[in-house]
């Protein structure tokens, strides 16, 4: 184990356990004023009228009227109103805030507004929208010739469904003007991003606008971009209220109308010469929902990924994103890569299966090496650790002994194990990094000679405040306690770049060992400092091209297997985990409770994608299960087994040898419970989540008729 | 008027009777250790101990609590059993987000105070209202695990 | 305006009962899921006359302010009851929910309900104009609707006492913990001298109200094991009748089907 992988103690820990960790909805203002929010009631409409009642005093209504810039969120299109302009597009998209200094009064109130809509029609099925958002393709060598010559050609499709973040802590938003700036504060992953969404809508200028990230109950992906839209509201609420305005989110309202996971339906074509593959054909379908918002990135990152851990030289991939008037769907976790490597995995296994090969072994045959070439044909310039975590994994869960155990299994209890490899590229897809983002860290030593961490980077729970710590502490050589880090806030930070995309260890970390690196050099006792540093691009990388999909699009990949067993009750359809084992390569861990706790929680997050996590949307384009009693994730009780191992793999050019972390757990869990429940069945499945009322489907439809 | 125990002082609350305990604490008390999640009873967030057991504060009205005895982390932190739990889940580097930890704080008290001595199992249903979308599970399970074996004589 | 009331025994709850439109409040934790600001409570918590267990001649009698956790700790529920109040919901959901919420909320879910229903358990309720006991099959008129009156409260749920050890209980639910029943099913046989002296079955979660057909487990009483084999299809064929889920979020063919496995599993655990 490396010495910087030695586990400390938090250093937020001691604010967090002890209940003193200030979170939004902990912050009360003099004059503050509570707001809350009225949305649309249908899928598509006009709005026609709105009928507001008399208002008593000290309560106002904002609307689109009250958007001094442009009435428009800006994400990466600026497609979405602030607020509902002529149409609304999804049911819960917003209208109108009213703002008061008393909550249940401002409830009252809202429950008196009338809209009328003249209703247009909606399309839910994202099969049949021919309302394109984005739409890419790219090949490499020859995938119709592969087709031609094949001995056998085997196609499938594969659906993934919506996922809710459920972070603990809901979405919150404090709004206040000051000294003509306006302040913002809240529950967000990126600070920056949410300054350039309110900037734009209020119409200041960027010194203007000040963004505080305050202590933030998880993210996941939830608060990357739908901050902006929260903030963007009620930054025009303090405005024309002239007062503080808190908007806090219940539960309810933050299942129904906030951004999930996108839907997918991918399509794989696979042809198949003396029994290997030869070619794949790939079409990837993504519900964008009602506006664009992160769309086209996630729909990148899931086609490059779509191959999976394969080599695969004749590749032809499709994809679209598609509108309906469902939630506008955002970042998760993963960011577009459960989608597809949960397709890739199925169709490996199906493929092999009918070749009447076993399934990791036909897998094991097409593994990528260090030297072969990505998707994009970029290159995986780095060792891919994957056979000796096959290994591991088989060890740990006799994987292969078991596989083939339960292939013929009888009685009420049938068990299974199912196994996925997968990999997760960290950082920005493509040459975002240096051309958009152009991120900057700043190190500020103190006359006391402490050392403060300025980046816009956030910890969400993720231990950011001590992985940066630890970074920044080990290449001074000076103690964990002289760091110093703050939540960020825009008006003291540079813009360092979003947290997200698995970016901020590798990248923005790598930036401070840097600039610490310096500041080491020319250290003065006693004097202030500043050290400032840019981003930059691994010489090595192939720049991307993204129209052409060609190149490196990450400079390296994480790389992960699991294995999940369960144990199926033929009686009542109701599946128990009997152990989820993942082996993950981080690089190396810069803490490694820190690397385990993503881990865990991200494969547990994975589990319940697969299995019990669900969205229903009801004919009308409602969603119906809106609370935690029926939009149910895991409890300490549903996978008691949960064993996560980090191997050691330094990158070369991530700091202390640390890759992305965050995304990958998340990544390969679906097709692991997903195949695990194909080998107790006995059948193919093409779904996730696959859930008790799926399994008793098969069970009765399937099996009972023989 | 509501008169109740509140971490150990009596007070007293002019709240309506029907209004949620957690909005009590949190609003009138200024307690902001009580998290909001769900309002629904289903995350523990707002767990306190009620007459020394685990409770949602989101479920408890008001006026059900005349003469009760409330505990919140507020109170709790003072205590040594916290030490121990706070020492154990440091280790462990259990708190991540930390918006479920004042519940699960208090969960934890709660198993270990019927039973100083659990099983793995024991602990995962002591603590299966405590929602965590962060940690897995793991970690919170393997603390609460050290603080019963460091915690001895004190549970 | 007085809008809670905090009555310290049986007697003062029934006299606000009976003049006062007053929503009676055990434990709160359903109830508290959409407090209305404008009712009025009577918050039964503190009223010592319903939080008894006690044994009699007859029936173990246990006040409708027991909450789950009190039925698992006490020495004398039967352990039937016991298993279906462990797998309510979380810890500090079973702290403060009380059997007596359980049956009154009406909803064909309730988990201890279901026991109730089983062992064809009788009611108390009790009014300032008097007192009645009803079995509890009619307690309910339909989904969240039951017979009991605005003055009404019901004191204690009377469970008989003899031939509970011998039980099939299953809660199937979507995950280990704070979970509702998708379906529920509890059952009791006992026989005596070679002859089926009770058959008892109950289903939960499968239609407006828990569902009980004492007539189709008739079928079986005063059979021989073997002569039960022997109308064994007649018997799932009558359940298969009766049971008409009604469609919801959990489709209507998986909650049958689960019904008639765990139907045919009682069976076959029987020998029958």
């Amino acid at each position: 184990m490396e010495t910087i992988s030695k586990s400390i103690k938090k250093k937020d820990h001691d604010s967090k356990v002890s209940g003193r960790a200030l979170y939004v909805d902990d912050y009360v203002m003099d004059g503050m004023l509570y707001g809350r929010l009225l949305r649309s009631s249908k899928a598509k409409a006009r709005i026609s009228n709105i009928i507001i009642p008399e208002l008593p005093d000290g309560y106002l209504v904002v609307d689109n009227h009250d958007i001094p810039g442009e009435n428009c969120v800006q994400i990466i299109l600026a497609d979405m109103p602030v607020f509902a302009e002529e149409t609304v597009e999804f049911v819960g998209d917003p209208i109108l805030m009213v703002v008061g200094p008393d909550f249940k009064e401002v409830e009252r109130i809202l429950q008196r507004i009338v809209v009328l809509y003249e209703e247009l029609i909606p399309i839910f099925d994202m099969c049949k929208s021919e309302m394109v958002f984005f739409n890419y393709n790219y090949a490499k060598g020859d995938f119709d010739k592969a087709l031609e010559e094949a001995d056998h050609v085997f196609e499938e499709t594969f659906r993934t469904g919506h996922q809710e973040h459920a972070y603990i802590e809901t979405q919150g938003i404090i709004a206040y003007p000051n000294c003509g700036r306006m302040v913002i504060s809240g529950s967000m992953q990126c600070p920056y991003y949410v300054h350039t969404a309110v900037t734009k809508a209020l119409g200041y200028d960027a010194k203007d606008v000040q963004i505080i990230q305050e202590t933030t109950g998880g993210g996941f992906g939830g608060k990357e971009d739908f901050p902006s839209i929260l903030a963007c509201q009620t930054a025009a609420a303090a405005l024309k209220a002239d007062r503080p305005v808190k908007v806090i989110f219940e539960r309810r309202e933050d299942i129904a109308f906030t951004s999930k996971r996108h839907p997918s339906v991918c399509t794989y074509k696979v042809a198949v010469k003396d029994g290997m593959i030869t070619g794949m054909g790939i079409d990837v379908i993504l519900n964008g929902g009602a506006y664009t918002t992160l769309s086209p990135v996630v729909l990148q990152r899931a086609m490059i990924c779509s191959s999976g851990v394969y080599k695969i030289d004749n590749l032809q991939v499709a994809g679209r994103s598609v509108k309906t008037n469902t939630i506008p769907n955002g970042a998760f976790r993963g960011f577009g890569s459960p989608q597809t490597i949960f397709a890739i995995e199925m169709m490996m296994d199906h493929v092999a299966g009918k070749l009447g090969i076993e399934s990791l072994e036909f897998r094991e045959k097409h593994m990528v090496k260090k030297g072969d070439a990505t998707a994009t044909s970029g290159k995986y310039y780095f060792h891919v650790p994957l056979p000796e975590m096959i290994q591991r994994i088989d060890e740990l869960t006799d994987y292969r002994a078991k596989r083939k155990l339960y292939q013929q299994q009888e009685g009420r209890y049938r068990k299974g194990i199912g196994l996925a490899l997968f990999l997760h590229g960290c950082g920005f897809t493509g040459s975002a990094e240096g051309e958009l983002i152009k991120p900057v860290v700043r190190i500020r030593k103190t006359t006391n000679d402490k050392v403060e961490i300025l980046t816009g980077n956030t910890d969400m729970g993720q231990g950011l405040k001590t992985t940066f710590s630890k970074i920044v502490a080990e290449t001074l050589d000076i103690s964990n306690e002289q760091v110093l880090i703050e939540n960020p806030d825009t008006a003291r930070v540079p813009d360092s770049g979003p947290t997200v995309a698995s970016r901020s260890i590798m990248t923005v970390g790598a930036m401070l060992q840097r600039a610490a690196g310096k500041l080491k050099q020319i250290w003065q006792t006693g004097e202030e400092q500043i050290i400032e540093e840019n981003y930059v691009a691994p010489e090595f990388m192939i720049p991307f091209a993204l129209q052409e999909f060609r190149g490196d699009a990450y400079p390296t990949y994480s790389w992960a297997v699991n294995a999940i067993e369960v144990e199926i009750d033929t009686l009542t359809a109701e599946s128990k985990i009997l152990g989820a084992w993942g082996i993950y390569d981080v690089g190396v861990p810069i803490d490694l409770n820190i690397i385990q706790g993503q881990m865990q929680g991200g494969f547990l997050q994975g589990i319940g994608y697969a299995s019990i996590e669900q969205i229903d949307y009801n004919a009308q384009g409602i969603i119906r299960n809106n609370n935690f009693s029926d939009y149910i994730i895991p409890t300490a009780m549903d996978v008691p087994n949960l064993v996560t191992k980090i191997i050691n793999n330094p990158y070369s050019h991530g700091p202390y040898g640390a890759k992305g972390a965050g995304e990958l757990p998340m990544v390969g869990a679906a097709p692991a419970y997903v195949e695990a429940m194909e080998n107790a069945l006995g059948v193919c499945l093409n779904k996730a989540p696959f859930t008790m009322a799926d399994t008793m489907w098969v069970l009765q439809e399937v099996l009972n008729n023989g | 008027m509501v008169r109740f125990i509140l971490n150990g002082t009596e007070v007293g609350s002019t709240a309506l009777a029907n209004e949620r305990l957690l909005d009590v604490l949190r609003n009138e008390f200024r307690l902001s250790g009580v998290k909001c999640g769900c309002k629904e009873g289903e995350c523990g967030a707002c767990a306190v101990i009620l007459d020394g057991r685990l409770a949602n504060s989101c479920m408890v009205a008001l006026g059900s609590i005349e003469g009760s005895n409330v505990l919140t982390i507020e109170g709790y932190r003072t205590t040594e059993r916290f030490a121990v739990l706070n020492k154990a889940y440091a280790i462990v580097s259990a708190v991540q987000c930390g918006f479920c930890i004042p519940g699960m704080i208090l969960a934890s008290e709660c198993i270990l105070a019927r039973n100083p001595n659990p099983s793995e199992a024991e602990i995962q249903t002591g603590i299966s209202g405590n929602l965590c979308r962060c940690t897995g599970y793991k970690a919170i399970v393997a603390a609460i695990d050290t603080a019963a074996k460091e915690g001895q004589g004190l549970w | 305006m007085v809008n809670n009331y905090q009555p310290r025994s049986l007697q003062e709850a029934l006299n606000i009962l009976a003049n006062e439109s007053a929503i009676p409040y055990s434990g709160g934790t359903d109830l508290m899921k959409k407090p209305d600001e404008n009712a009025t409570y009577l918050f039964l918590n503190k009223v010592p006359e319903m939080k008894n267990i006690v044994e009699d001649m007859n029936y173990i009698r246990i006040g409708a302010l027991c909450t789950f956790t009190d039925i698992i700790e006490s020495k004398m529920t039967p352990s039937m009851l016991k298993e279906a109040a462990s797998f309510v919901a979380a810890p500090a959901i079973r702290n403060f929910g009380t059997v007596g919420g359980n049956i009154c909320n009406g909803s064909p879910k309730a988990d201890c309900a279901l026991i109730f229903f089983v062992t064809d358990s009788k009611l108390r309720l009790v009014s300032k104009r008097g007192e009645r006991v009803v079995p509890i099959a009619e307690f309910y008129l339909g989904r969240n609707h039951t017979i009991l009156q605005k003055d009404e409260l019901l004191v204690e749920i009377l469970m008989n006492k003899t031939g509970l050890d011998n039980y099939y209980f299953k809660k199937v639910g979507a995950r280990k913990a704070l979970t509702m029943s998708r379906v529920s099913f509890a059952a009791i046989l006992n026989v005596k001298d070679g002859k089926i002296t009770q058959c008892m079955t109950a289903f939960g979660a499968v239609g407006d109200v828990i569902l009980r057909r004492k007539e189709i487990d008739e079928m079986l009483i005063g059979r021989t094991i073997l002569e039960a084999k022997a109308v064994r299809e007649n018997y799932l064929a009558a359940y298969k009748q009766a049971i008409h889920p009604v469609q919801g979020r959990v489709s209507a063919e998986y909650k049958k089907a689960v019904c008639m496995n765990l139907l045919d599993d009682f069976l076959d655990s029987k020998g029958i």
